[in-house]
Formats: C-alpha cells, sequence, structure tokens
C-alpha cells in the first residue's frame, strides 16, 4: 500500500520519534510504500491566516497554500498520524494541519439542499493513529476520546467508503518503563504487520 | 468579577468576530472587568516548542515563555471562550494555547502521580461556539469540543466553575434571523454571568 505517516513532536529524543521510526521501518520491511510528513521537521505553519479563511470556500484557490500536502493526500491509500495527546487532542501543530489542508471541493463537498456533506478522499481505505497518553485509559474514556473522535470520525466521513480505521495508544505515558514502552513498540509492529500489502 | 476573553477567529467581519464583540459588550454593559485576549490579533503562537516540551515539568521554570499569559489566565475569576468549531476541534491557535500555558503548575498539579485541577478559583467557565455540522451530526461524532470543556476542562482544571456550553449549529445553512437569534441569547447568558 501507498502508506502517508503524518508526525508531530518537537523532541527528536522523544519515545514519540521512536514510534516514528519503528512505525517507517515496520512498513518498509512489509514492502510498502511510505512517505513521512514531520510537521515539526517541515516547519508547517499550522495558523489559518485571514487569507485563508476569506479563500476558504474558493474551489482551486483553498488548494493553492497547501497544494503539497494535497499532493501526498491524493498520493496515499492510507493515512496514518503518529503523535502524543496533548490536552486529549492532537498537538495543536496537527490540528492546523487538518484545518489548512482538508479543504472543501479538494477533500469534501460542502452540504447542500438537503444533501448532506460529501466525502472526496475516495482514495483513503485505512486511516490509523498510534498515540502516547498521559491519561489511564478508563479516564480517556470517561472524558470521551476526543481526539480519537476528531481524527478518525471526523477524518473517516470523508475517505473511502467503509475506510478502516484503528486506534493504537500507550496511556500512563508519565509512569511507563523501559518494558511498556518495549512493549508498546511490539504491538505497533504487529499490527503494522498485519496490513494487507 | 475579572472575566478572561480568550478569542479565536483570523477575521474581523466573521460571525465569529460579531459574536465575541457582543461577548464583550455585554461583559462590560453587566460590570465585569475584560481581558480581552484576541489571539490572531496578539500574534498568539501555538506550537510548543523543543524547549517548552523539555522544560515543561519543571515548575516554575517551565512557564517563562508564556508568563504573561499566565499571569492573565491566574488573574481571572471567569474564563470565556469564543471561538468556531473547525474539524470537530478548536482552531489550532486555540488548542496550542492549552497546549502551552496550560502548564504543570498553573492549570494543573501532578501529586503522587495523580494529575489535580489547579485553576480553582475559576468561578464560571463559558464557550461561545458555531458549527458547520447540524447538531445531530454533531452528536453523532461524539461531539469532541463540547467533551473538551464540559468534561476535560470542567474537571481537570476548574471544578468549580459553572460551566456552560452555548452553540449555534449548522452555520452553513443558517438564516439570518437563526444568527441574531443566537447573538440575542449569548447577550443574555453572558450577562447574566
Amino acid at each position: 500500500m501507498r502508506v502517508l505517516v503524518v508526525y508531530a513532536h518537537p523532541c527528536e529524543e522523544s519515545f514519540a520519534a521512536a514510534v516514528r521510526d519503528r512505525t517507517l521501518a515496520t512498513l518498509r520491511e512489509g514492502g510498502h510504500e511510505v512517505r513521512l510528513l514531520d510537521l515539526y521537521a517541515m516547519g508547517f505553519n499550522p495558523v489559518l491566516s485571514a487569507e485563508e479563511r476569506r479563500g476558504y470556500h474558493t474551489p482551486g484557490e483553498n488548494e493553492v497554500p497547501v497544494a503539497e500536502h494535497l499532493a501526498q493526500l491524493r498520493w496515499c491509500e492510507a493515512l496514518l498520524f503518529v503523535y502524543p495527546t496533548w490536552w486529549y487532542g492532537p498537538p495543536s501543530m496537527l490540528k492546523g494541519w487538518l484545518e489548512r489542508v482538508w479543504v472543501p471541493h479538494a477533500t469534501f463537498r460542502m452540504p447542500e439542499k438537503g444533501k448532506p456533506i460529501a466525502r472526496l478522499m475516495t482514495n483513503i481505505r485505512l486511516i490509523g493513529v498510534i498515540s502516547l497518553l498521559g491519561s489511564p485509559r478508563w479516564w480517556w474514556w470517561m472524558i470521551g476520546m476526543p481526539g480519537r473522535r476528531t481524527l478518525l470520525t471526523g477524518l473517516g466521513v470523508l475517505c473511502a467508503p467503509g475506510c478502516r480505521t484503528f486506534w493504537l495508544a500507550h496511556h500512563r505515558m508519565d509512569s511507563s518503563t523501559p518494558e511498556t514502552r518495549s512493549v508498546f513498540l511490539d504491538r505497533v509492529a504487529k499490527k503494522l504487520r498485519s496490513l494487507a500489502p | 468579577m475579572r472575566v478572561l476573553v480568550l478569542y479565536a477567529h483570523p477575521n474581523p467581519e466573521s460571525y465569529g468576530a460579531a459574536l465575541h464583540r457582543t461577548v464583550v459588550s455585554a461583559l462590560e454593559g453587566a460590570g465585569h472587568v475584560v481581558d480581552d485576549c484576541d489571539l490572531y490579533a496578539e500574534g498568539f503562537d501555538p506550537v510548543l516548542t523543543y524547549d517548552e516540551r523539555m522544560a515543561y515539568h519543571d515548575v516554575p521554570g517551565n512557564r517563562a515563555p508564556v508568563v504573561e499569559y499566565v499571569r492573565r489566565i491566574e488573574n481571572a475569576e471567569a474564563l470565556v471562550l469564543v471561538f468556531p468549531v473547525w474539524n470537530f476541534g478548536f482552531p489550532a491557535i486555540l488548542k496550542g494555547f492549552l497546549d502551552r500555558v496550560f502548564l504543570p503548575g498553573v492549570s494543573f498539579r501532578i501529586e503522587n502521580g495523580l494529575v489535580q485541577p489547579n485553576l480553582t478559583h475559576l468561578k464560571r467557565l463559558v464557550a461561545v461556539t458555531t458549527y458547520g455540522a447540524p447538531r445531530w451530526r454533531a452528536m453523532l461524532m461524539g461531539d469532541p469540543p463540547r467533551k473538551v470543556v464540559m468534561r476535560m476542562l470542567r474537571v481537570l482544571v476548574a471544578p468549580n466553575a459553572r460551566a456552560r456550553y452555548l452553540a449555534l449549529h449548522d452555520m452553513n445553512r443558517q438564516t439570518q434571523n437563526g444568527r441574531e437569534a443566537f447573538l440575542r441569547r449569548v447577550r443574555e447568558t453572558v450577562s447574566r454571568l
């Protein structure tokens, strides 16, 4: 499969970077074609500007500032996110990437007269999130898993009908140990090895 | 009361800007002291940096890069958020305010490995927001921004605050009447803060 990995963490020495590297290596071993968008490394600006907001609904024009990112999205068949969950959602860096890149007419059609929002990213048939959370699993569930819904549910309705999703999370990062992290890396690898070529 | 308004929308001609003006004027009309923080106008940078991440748990040194924003939160007795829902979440500029300013020792403490709320001086928490999607669709999606305000912030950050969540849905097909009615509702609710 053609897999686009979108990654957001400021520190190369972080566990998130280790997860990213294991993700890329496992996918390549599995014969997938892999591309990486490292949002911090590329200095992505997550702030939707006034100009972009004014042109947000203008077909074509709204694609210009993020044309390279849209090209990557149109290329891939699977979209994977690797990031730490901060305040129950993706870092602002990744949240802003959704706002600026997933523009109407390119990734979805606005609802019209009785017709709901229409999906346009039908080349994407798998969305996966690999995330690291401070909170315990039960507490994350009590709060209602906002970040998971924003990414998997929110983007899922814009991708191929029946688009599959997966969510892998290491909880309680603040009390994680080398053992729990190593177990998690193996879980990530196992999941990614199971992806159809 | 001293009220911190956190506002996130880039365009002065937007409906979001009208909501923002309504909120500020209703608060001032009711005799509150308003600290109006327009994140776009102030050029707030929402990206947590390498250095900030490395010093994240270093209380109180971690607040140095955002000390002025910390002071404004600590000075407030009420917090009002005015923002559009974009992609089923806060705009990045507001999300980044949480990432960078809601630090350990500021909005929460870690005691014996457990997170304890730290903005206990906040008495009111209000969100004023708009959704492109209709209400049923937002509910079907699990409504992440509502959960972030009504569960996460209320429970983890400001447990003593009475919380209100005011939302206008279906913006893409909203009528002039609907928009005006919501402005009135916001004015009335915020005036009675």
